[in-house]
């Protein structure tokens, strides 16, 4: 085939240009004659269809430089990753406040972004391949912008105020893209509209012919990272709330479920817990071990899922039906053997949170509180410890749920999410029998100390033995009166926050501290 | 020693001045010579921070303002960029929504165009008195809300607010139409001897109305015979 014989003698060319990503050799498929370029997980297709279309105005071999030229510098430059993407799309969605039209102009906006790139510091025919698209809504008003910006004739004029509007923005400042992007799409949200409408009573969507951008274009990996860096960049929860559950459907289809990365469609995306799962992954805790009797030789002990990242070596292929895939692949959980001796280790946690009425609602804004327990949760499970959770409000009137140890992140996140928001009351028996199942674990308690029976809880600590790290918010009575109460006990550290917002530093710092510090409580 | 990097030397690399580069930079210098001109005022109007709203600081503010933009080429979209530079920019050291306001409509009532669109819901604060002296044969719309004193003194022009203002909105207007599609805030109307005042919301209290029309939720409300026209 004529166009594979050109990609094969471009590519060396096209990627020396490009300065050698890391791309597989293009290939070409039988897709439509609208839409040049599709990009699955770094993949460049190029349409033989949209060639043979455009051969008859254009040379071939500036066709395919030109459409590698394009889907190279949206690798390369904008979006870059999944991060720029996502934010991109937030911003566009902040101005038209409907999904489709936000992917669009996100798209539109990439578009210009890439080929003004291309134009400006590279040598490509991309102004060529324009000037021969078809120019019709929106396509029209940005080859007109085109022409503006590049100085090329590309035979299209017209749309003076909006290119007037448009030619303004500096495209190729990276740092002002969030702003960019929400006057690019301000300015041309009424063909967003007119466009969505027309499709709307015909069913008919116009392709751009320089190909989508969707998840499709990003591996598991890149998502997952991407995520993790829009949880930390967005304001508020709420926001990146919204734009997870925008993107809910097309997460599972790639098979991306809140418990991490190749669940399958089975486990439905909770975006609330996404957000503290993947703000909590921008901390990480160090623990410091301790002497525990249990040691000794690994060994295979229970299978779990596995997950993407996780080491092959692990797998077990016996029960894996030979597949490697996320969720239906096992892997093999290995645990310490049960010889005696003085090594070191890491005991399990019980993370005692409060959901009172005083605490913020973690699905509404963000909670500090259980931001602060995931973390700590984290640097448990990391360690192959165990976590269990008391999540409590009035406990003795059955607001609470009781957790036992374990391994399951997802399970524990939902647990520590959870709210209840009424009065404060423990029920100290349940606390008494989780301690029960497990060997000496730490206690996490976070709460703001309003608690009905405090007295009984100071007893109670002041009875164990346990490493317990407390955290509670603001400076009342009941706070004076549970570290007087602790004053004299070694093995409990207490954090006196004043701002609520201060809440994952300080337990970052002082667990860091008490988990550094030699174990001289025992 | 052979340079190991000696292969990416001049690898498609073209780095040509485009147009967008010169667009950009002349946007940057008339945006630096407004921002000049609102220094300037500052420096005059507002040097301790402070400034009073009196009929005759705003006159005489006015005529600083235009003097500090005589000369100057600029489009509509200069004037909008200039908003959001108040907003956000540290390029200006501080915002006072009143001098600030009265130098958006010197620039507003200079500009060549005789339409001019202002999107500023995005903006953090909101600025006063826009849409001052808006003369005949101008028509300035504004995309967001604005603060008090909107449209005072308003003399032939038309003031489109999509959104809401606050007090004193069409005080001392002339002639003119002003409209707001959102809410207004106390004094209305204040002083207004003349032109049209349509609210598509609600209205929080009028001041003292000489003349004019004024129209709530498409209601003539003023005049009629509940409120009759003030006279000094």
């Amino acid at each position: 085939m004529e166009i594979e014989h050109i990609i094969q003698k471009l590519w060396p060319r096209v990627r020396k240009k490009h300065f050698y990503p890391q791309l597989p050799l293009p290939v070409v498929i039988e897709g439509g004659e609208d839409c040049a370029l599709e990009i699955k997980s770094k993949q460049l297709s190029i349409s033989s269809a949209f060639y043979d279309k455009l051969k008859e105005d254009m040379d071939g071999e500036e066709i395919v430089e030109a459409v590698l030229d394009h889907g190279i510098t949206h690798y390369m430059y904008c979006p870059w990753d999944f991060h720029t993407h996502l934010t991109l799309y937030n911003e566009a969605k902040k101005v038209v406040r409907q999904k489709d039209q936000a992917q669009r102009a996100a798209t539109y906006f990439m578009d210009v972004v890439a080929d003004t790139y291309c134009v400006k510091e590279k040598d490509t025919n991309i102004a060529a391949l324009y000037k021969n698209l078809p120019k019709t809504g929106v396509h029209e008003v940005l080859t007109a912008l085109y022409e503006k910006i590049w100085g090329e004739d590309l035979g299209s004029g017209g749309h003076e105020e909006l290119v007037n509007r448009l030619s303004r923005i500096p495209y190729l400042d990276r740092k002002s893209w969030k702003e960019s992007i929400k006057k690019f799409t301000e300015v041309i949200q009424h063909i967003l509209e007119e466009e969505w409408n027309d499709e709307q009573m015909s069913s008919h969507r116009e392709p751009n012919p320089m190909g989508e951008h969707s998840l499709e274009n990003y591996s598991l990996e890149e998502i997952d990272q991407g995520l993790r860096e829009f949880a930390g960049a967005v304001d508020d929860l709420q926001e990146f709330k919204e734009t997870v559950e925008d993107l809910k459907e097309e997460l599972e289809e790639k098979g991306y479920g809140a418990g991490g990365m190749g669940r399958g469609k089975g486990n439905p995306l909770d975006a609330n817990l996404l957000y503290y799962m993947k703000l909590a992954e921008s901390y990480t805790l160090p623990i410091r071990k301790l002497p525990i009797e249990k040691t000794g030789y690994l060994h295979p002990h229970a299978h779990r899922p596995w997950e993407i990242g996780k080491p092959f070596a692990d797998i077990d292929v016996w029960t894996s039906f030979g597949k490697i895939i996320p969720g239906i692949t096992q892997i093999w959980t290995k645990r310490e053997g049960e010889t005696h001796g003085e090594y070191e280790g890491i005991p399990d946690c019980l993370i005692i949170i409060d959901s009172s009425g005083s605490m913020i609602n973690p699905r509404e804004r963000l909670s500090h509180a259980v931001l602060g327990a995931v973390c700590a949760c984290n640097a448990y499970l990391k360690n192959e410890s165990r976590a269990a959770v008391y999540n409590f409000s009035d406990a003795l009137r059955g607001n609470k749920i009781v957790l036992e140890f374990s391994h399951d992140k997802e399970q524990i996140y939902q647990a520590i999410c959870r709210y209840f928001g009424g009065g404060t009351a423990l029920d100290l028996d349940d606390i008494t029998s989780l301690l029960s199942r497990a060997d000496n674990p730490d206690i996490f308690i976070i709460t703001d100390m309003q608690i009905t029976n405090l007295e009984k809880l100071i007893d109670f600590f002041q009875r164990i033995d346990n490493r317990v790290t407390a955290v509670h918010l603001g400076h009342n009575v009941h706070t004076t009166r549970f570290k007087d109460g602790m004053a004299k006990k070694k093995n409990i550290s207490l954090f006196n926050v004043k701002n609520k917002e201060d809440i994952p530093k300080i337990i970052l710092g002082k667990v860091k501290e008490y988990l550094t510090s030699p174990a001289e409580w025992r | 020693m052979k340079n190991p990097f000696e292969a990416f030397h001049h690898t498609g690399a073209r780095k040509r001045e485009i147009p967008l580069d010169t667009i950009l930079k002349s946007k940057e210098e008339t945006l630096s010579k407004i921002l000049t001109g609102y220094e300037d005022l500052l420096k005059n109007e507002a040097k301790d921070l402070v400034w009073l709203m009196q009929y005759s600081t705003v006159i005489k503010a006015y005529s600083i303002a235009e003097r500090g933009i005589e000369g100057l080429e600029y489009t509509a979209e200069d004037i909008e960029e200039f908003c959001y530079a108040l907003d956000h920019s540290d390029q200006i050291p501080y915002l006072i929504t009143g001098p600030a306001g009265i130098y958006i409509s010197a620039l507003c009532n200079h500009a060549q165009e005789q339409e001019i669109c202002l999107h500023l819901r995005d903006l953090t604060v909101k600025i006063n008195l826009l849409g001052y002296r808006l003369p005949t044969n101008k028509k300035l719309m504004v995309q967001g809300n604005v603060g008090d004193f909107t449209g005072i003194g308003l003399d032939g022009g038309e003031l489109i607010i999509e959104g809401s203002g606050k007090n004193y909105t069409g005080a001392g207007m002339k002639r003119g139409k002003i409209v707001v599609r959102h809410n207004l805030g106390f004094n209305t109307g204040h002083g207004m001897t003349g032109g049209e005042l349509m609210v598509g919301g609600r209205i929080k209290g009028l001041g003292k109305i000489v003349g004019g029309k004024l129209y709530e939720r498409d209601q003539l409300i003023f005049p009629n015979e509940g409120i009759k026209p003030f006279y000094v």
